[in-house]
């Protein structure tokens, strides 16, 4: 033993934490990263910016030599300069400030799930983060766990990590982060936690308003306990069509307890809800107190101490599933059962076992005068049945005849087909002649009656479905997701699960179901009419592919028992083959094929392993099946706003562009100026670009099928091109009326480019015949660019009205911030003085604006019609071609971040 | 493997044998929407056309609905020369006859008899106005002979070349026409005034060629327009409207050097001082004779 360590007590936590003030946490340094000013220069210089420093510099060149020719004719080309250089400065920072937030975001998530050890200090053995580890520490690792530190392993059975190191020798030596694939709970001991660099983890980068989209939905789904870890997850998610969910711990509750029980001649139910909060059954019969003495009696289990104050579902047990079901039970109906037993003195017990299939012990009676001894038995119910010759009904001991017994059998048959675990429970009270106080009771020989016994009741378990997951799988149903169950549990409860939270609906018939039913042979099914289908591991490892494919097509209603984790892995294959993109839970060592396999791996944070949650995309803080759904949920809801926000980002571009299509072919004086585009791109466009990424959920979101990701892409649908041009046309409307209004009618107009760009032309006659100089012709021009801009700016805003929502009509969103931005900033442009000079806008007439408006409106009407129609007839696909085309010029263009952005699209 | 993928993904997007589908549409998919573009740019085309209509509807014939960019009419020169510079040889015809014969087209519009045959003598020193009354409109307005003869020595009549060739060249000034525009106020005529043009040689340090432009003299006398010619009422109203002209003439400018000569209009309602606009009320340009002597 080096470092000094007791092997059995491990260290002393005094001294841990010296070592641990003097070493610092156990943590690996974390890699140094880019300095912050590199990542905020690397924003100065992407591609477009350095395109913009180029036009900045050559605008200063420009401006010099204007001065040292000694004439400067005009700051034009200065202020140019400084709003090119604030343009990029601007945008730097705010692409900076994105991605700072995003880094944070992620960097945090990381907090969210800390590794743990089980380290063994003062002889005890305590669940600790990893980074408080010590020199020296003891430590225990069982199959699936990460390896917390450097270590070198003390005691070990069957241990197999991947890569292990010094393999010959006694004690292997292990690196932090190897996945310790099986072998039991082993003991090792820390060695030198030394602080090597972490790999540096590359980030995907996307455009900014993808990336502020993922990282502030992956920050939504982590305060819904979804931590992700891969932010593309998030998106994958909301496409997800078929769900593969483990029924433990994520369907249901991973905790027997009591469901039925059966006493009287029928069965009653219990409170199976988490919190209590259902009904209980009638307690007021004699039988149910004698059925109740030998539940809490003939029961090893005990509460750990010190937990008065845990509701009594959530205590702690000492024991295993079912007698920590009854014990709870029978503390919730009856009362303190520790009490209660030392009441009933316990004389000798004979354990569980699985040959004899029964558990009894003797007990004293409470009444000291009663000398009798009481005999408390369980176990199977066709074993107690065997064992009894009387049956308690009413509190009256009736002979246990045919009668009784069918009814036991029926009542048997019955919790049994609802996948619950039966247990039958029965007692005596020993002779008092033969069994005296004092008789020795001998467990081996079994010297005491065990048969002609009285048999109180059954009691059924079964581990319950958690609350909200019935009300989840609905959702997922109405959301097109299929949810298909994957466990290695019996059938019968596996199906009675799934009936139960209704991954089987009501109603669904497998084809064992419509056999019995019709009485015919099982082969004889139509297998088309049976909706469910359980199959189960065996059956499965007989099919070939092709056989689980046609069942996974022809039974909508997938449950799939007994299956190993193996199996899981075909399974997601099968559903990948069927074109379904599949998100899969998971949580032990052996599911990480399937995790890694999945579209989405959903490892749980309660129940998995280690090596489950580094296979995983995206982990379960709670377990919860519900959880998936909201993630579900908010993968759409992305997905929708990223489609509005770009929807949004190419409807604006088109009323960009025609102007500038029409001044070459048309050769209109230009209708839009340069300085004019940087403000709407980068001013009035920033905010309703970046609100509409933040936009709730449609109400209806969840009430569509899953889109095809082959199809359904970021921008293809309802991207109408009828809109782009009558937004084109309505600015332009609006720049003819300036122009008209001031003299130059539209056939005047048209073809007038080069005379009115002519510098020395200073006597252009216009429609009335009135001559105009140069100057007067450029600030005319400037009009007209603040007319553009004040159209698009009213076109903008009837684009966000439509954009906000894409199926639903507008008027349930409030927008009335986004349209008070956009009035004031362009309000403030327009009229705020020394404009005209500086960027090029020209106080105009309160009419213009006025111009747009019938267009604005009629835009608004169309979309309305749309949606209407997307309503009626969903799923339609719209212009799919000239989108992509679209798209792809576009991409073209803006090479910028778009290359990252468009792998992620197509 | 992927990429074959990929590859035969965009053939088959591109034509589906199976669905026959030519780029995700078959046949009547795509007429359907060819129909449905048809329409609707039909309907987008007749929207634009008819908004436009309507917003002709709006204006007036015969004056614009605005002005405000007019408010300083702008001044020019004729003969333009090459970026506002008048350089020649005195000795070359060839250097200056194609200034004598754009001041000749520019001067033809003006010849005596096509004034008289088209006009009317007006009476000067007033504003000749012709307003339309509430429900006649007064059309077509009459105009107010300019006859050449009143340029006098840079009429060309008596010179041919306009004092080119003699190195006393003619340059003649023009205000822009602005509808409605009545310059000059309380009867005092707007007149045009020719200074060297100052310029910058240093710090705070102002030159101009005084002593070079030597004398100059104006036609008609004093340089003025005559109130007669205002005001504008538009080429669709007043269609034989002749501009009022100025000439003025260098009588003994120094040869061989290049001289900045600017010209403004005074009157005292025209705001002549923008400092954006070097067309706004004035005009200068650049003279420069060159000689062998």
């Amino acid at each position: 033993m080096r470092y000094s360590t007791s092997i059995t007590k491990g260290l002393s936590s005094t001294f841990a934490q010296e070592v641990l003030e003097r070493d610092g946490p156990n943590e690996l340094k974390p890699p140094k990263g880019t300095p912050e000013y590199v990542k905020f220069a690397r924003q100065l210089a992407g591609g477009l910016q350095c395109l913009m420093w180029v036009a900045a510099v050559i605008c200063f060149i420009a401006f010099g030599i204007e001065i040292s020719k000694g004439e400067i004719s005009g700051y034009d080309d200065l202020y140019l300069a400084i709003t090119l250089i604030a343009v990029v400065v601007v945008t730097g920072c705010f692409g900076y400030y994105q991605e700072f937030k995003s880094t944070n975001i992620i960097a945090s998530f990381k907090n969210l799930v800390p590794q743990q050890a089980l380290v063994i200090r003062d002889g005890q053995k305590n669940q600790i983060n990893a980074n408080l580890l010590v020199v020296g520490d003891l430590v225990e690792i069982k199959g699936g766990d990460r390896v917390p530190a450097d270590i070198r392993v003390i005691t070990s059975q069957g241990c197999k990590v991947p890569n292990i190191q010094n393999t010959p020798r006694t004690h292997p030596i292990l690196f932090r982060s190897t996945v310790w694939l099986s072998g039991t709970e082993r003991i090792c001991e820390c060695m030198f936690p030394c602080k090597e660099l972490e790999k540096e983890t590359l980030q995907s980068v996307y455009f900014p308003p993808l990336q502020v989209c993922l990282s502030l939905t992956a920050k939504r789904l982590a305060r819904k306990n979804c931590v992700v870890k891969n932010l593309e997850a998030v998106e994958t998610l909301g496409s997800t069509s078929v769900l593969c969910s483990d029924k433990t711990g994520t369907l249901t509750q991973n905790r027997m307890t009591v469901a039925h029980l059966w006493f009287d001649n029928m069965i009653h139910a219990a409170d199976t809800t988490e919190d209590q909060s259902g009904q209980s059954f009638d307690q007021s019969s004699e039988t149910w107190r004698a059925l109740g003495r030998v539940a809490s009696l003939c029961n090893r289990a005990v509460f750990k101490p010190n937990q008065e104050t845990v509701p009594i579902p959530k205590r702690i047990v000492v024991g295993d599933a079912s007698e920590t079901a009854l014990l709870k039970f029978t503390e919730l109906t009856i009362g303190n059962i520790i009490d209660y037993r030392g009441r009933f003195k316990k004389i000798c017990e004979v354990p569980f076992n699985s040959t004899n299939k029964f558990q009894l012990s003797i007990h004293e009676l409470e009444d000291p005068l009663d000398l009798r001894y009481l005999l408390v038995m369980k176990g199977a119910p066709e074993r107690i049945l065997e064992r009894c010759s009387t049956i308690l009904i009413k509190g009256q001991e009736l002979p246990l005849d045919e009668q009784w017994k069918e009814a036991f059998q029926t009542a048997y048959m019955d919790l049994g087909g609802l996948g619950e675990r039966v247990l039958g429970f029965c007692h005596i009270y020993l002779n008092e002649k033969e069994f005296p106080r004092g008789y020795t009771f001998d467990t081996d020989e079994m010297n005491f009656t065990t048969s002609g016994l009285c048999f109180a009741g059954l009691i059924s378990m079964i581990d319950p479905p958690r609350a909200t997951v019935p009300d989840a799988v609905m959702k997922c149903r109405t959301a097109g997701i299929r949810v298909v169950m994957v466990t290695g549990d019996h059938p019968i409860t596996a199906r009675a699960i799934a009936a139960n939270v209704g991954i089987i609906s009501e109603g669904s018939e497998t084809v064992e179901d419509i056999a019995t039913r019709l009485r015919i042979p099982v082969e004889q099914v139509k297998k088309s009419d049976a909706r469910a289908c359980v199959i189960n591991g065996g059956q499965l490892k007989d099919m070939t592919s092709d056989e689980l494919d046609d069942a996974l097509r022809n039974h909508p209603e997938m449950v799939f028992a007994r299956t190993s984790p193996q199996q899981k892995l075909i399974i997601v294959e099968s559903c990948q083959r069927l074109g379904s993109i599949v998100a899969v839970t998971g949580d032990g060592v052996n599911d990480s094929p399937a995790l890694k396999k999945a579209d989405i791996g959903i490892a749980m944070g309660i129940a998995g392993s280690d090596a489950a949650k580094n296979a995983a995309d995206m982990i379960l803080l709670d377990d919860n099946f519900a959880s998936i759904v909201t993630g579900v949920e908010q993968g759409r809801l992305i997905f929708d706003n990223l489609k509005k926000s770009i929807a949004y980002t190419l409807t604006k571009n088109i009323p960009e562009l025609t102007p500038y299509l029409i001044y070459i072919t048309v050769s209109v004086p230009l209708p839009l100026g340069c300085i004019t585009i940087l403000f709407i791109e980068l001013a009035t466009d920033i905010f309703p670009s970046v609100s509409l990424a933040y936009e709730k959920a449609e109400s209806d979101i969840m009430h569509l099928k899953p889109r095809n990701p082959r199809r359904d892409r970021l921008v293809n649908e309802a991207l109408a091109v009828y809109s782009y041009f009558q937004i084109g046309m309505m600015c332009f409307t609006d720049y003819f009326t300036a122009m008209a209004q001031e003299g130059w009618f539209p056939l005047l107009c048209v073809g007038l480019r080069s005379q009115w760009e002519d510098v020395r032309l200073q006597d252009l006659q216009d429609s009335y015949g009135q001559e105009w100089t140069y100057s007067q012709r450029l600030y005319q021009e400037y009009t007209c660019y603040t007319v553009f801009f004040v159209s698009i700016e009213v076109c903008q805003i009837a684009d966000v009205l439509i954009r906000k929502t894409r199926r639903l009509s507008a008027f349930q969103q409030g927008f009335f911030r986004l349209v008070l931005f956009q009035l004031c900033l362009g309000n403030l442009l327009c009229y705020c003085p020394g404009m005209p000079n500086i960027f090029n806008f020209m106080p105009i007439r309160v009419q213009w604006w006025f111009v747009p408006l019938p267009y604005g409106i009629l835009i608004f009407v169309y979309d309305e019609i749309r949606k209407l129609a997307v309503r009626r007839h969903p799923g339609s696909k719209y212009h799919t071609y000239f989108v992509k085309l679209f798209v792809h010029s576009l991409i073209f263009f803006f090479g910028h971040h778009w290359d990252k952005t468009v792998s992620w699209l197509c | 493997m992927a990429k074959g993928d990929k590859k035969n993904e965009w053939k088959e997007f591109f034509w589906n044998p199976r669905t026959r589908e030519f780029c995700g549409r078959t046949a009547s998919s795509w007429g359907l929407i060819f129909l449905f573009y048809l329409a609707f740019y039909i309907f987008l085309a007749g929207m634009f056309i008819l908004t436009m209509y309507v917003m002709l509807l709006t204006l007036d014939d015969n004056k614009p609905t605005y002005q405000d960019r007019l408010a300083t009419p702008g001044l020019m020169i004729r003969p333009k020369g090459e970026e506002m510079e008048i350089i020649y040889a005195k000795e070359n015809t060839e250097s200056w006859d194609t200034h004598v014969q754009a001041l000749n087209s520019f001067l033809s519009p003006y010849n005596d008899s096509v004034q008289e045959q088209k006009n009317y003598a007006c009476k000067p020193d007033q504003y000749f106005k012709q307003e339309d009354s509430d429900s006649v409109k007064n059309n077509p307005k009459r105009s107010c002979q300019f006859r050449r003869s009143i340029l006098e020595d840079c009429s060309g009549l008596t010179d041919r070349y306009y004092g080119y060739d003699e190195g006393k060249p003619c340059i003649i000034i023009k205000l822009n026409r602005v509808i409605g525009m009545l310059p000059g106020k309380d009867g005092q005529a707007p007149s045009i005034s020719c200074a060297p043009k100052k310029y910058k040689i240093g710090k705070d340090e102002w030159i101009d060629d005084t002593d070079k432009m030597g004398e100059v003299a104006y036609f008609p006398r004093n340089g003025t327009f005559n109130l007669m010619y205002f005001p504008y009422y538009g080429k669709k109203a007043q269609v034989n409207y002749s501009q009022p002209l100025v000439a003025i003439k260098f009588l003994n400018i120094t040869l061989n050097t290049e001289i900045n000569v600017e010209c403004k209009i005074t009157a005292n309602n025209i705001p002549n001082l923008n400092e954006r606009d070097k067309f706004a009320g004035r005009v200068s340009f650049k003279l420069r004779i060159n000689s062998r002597n």
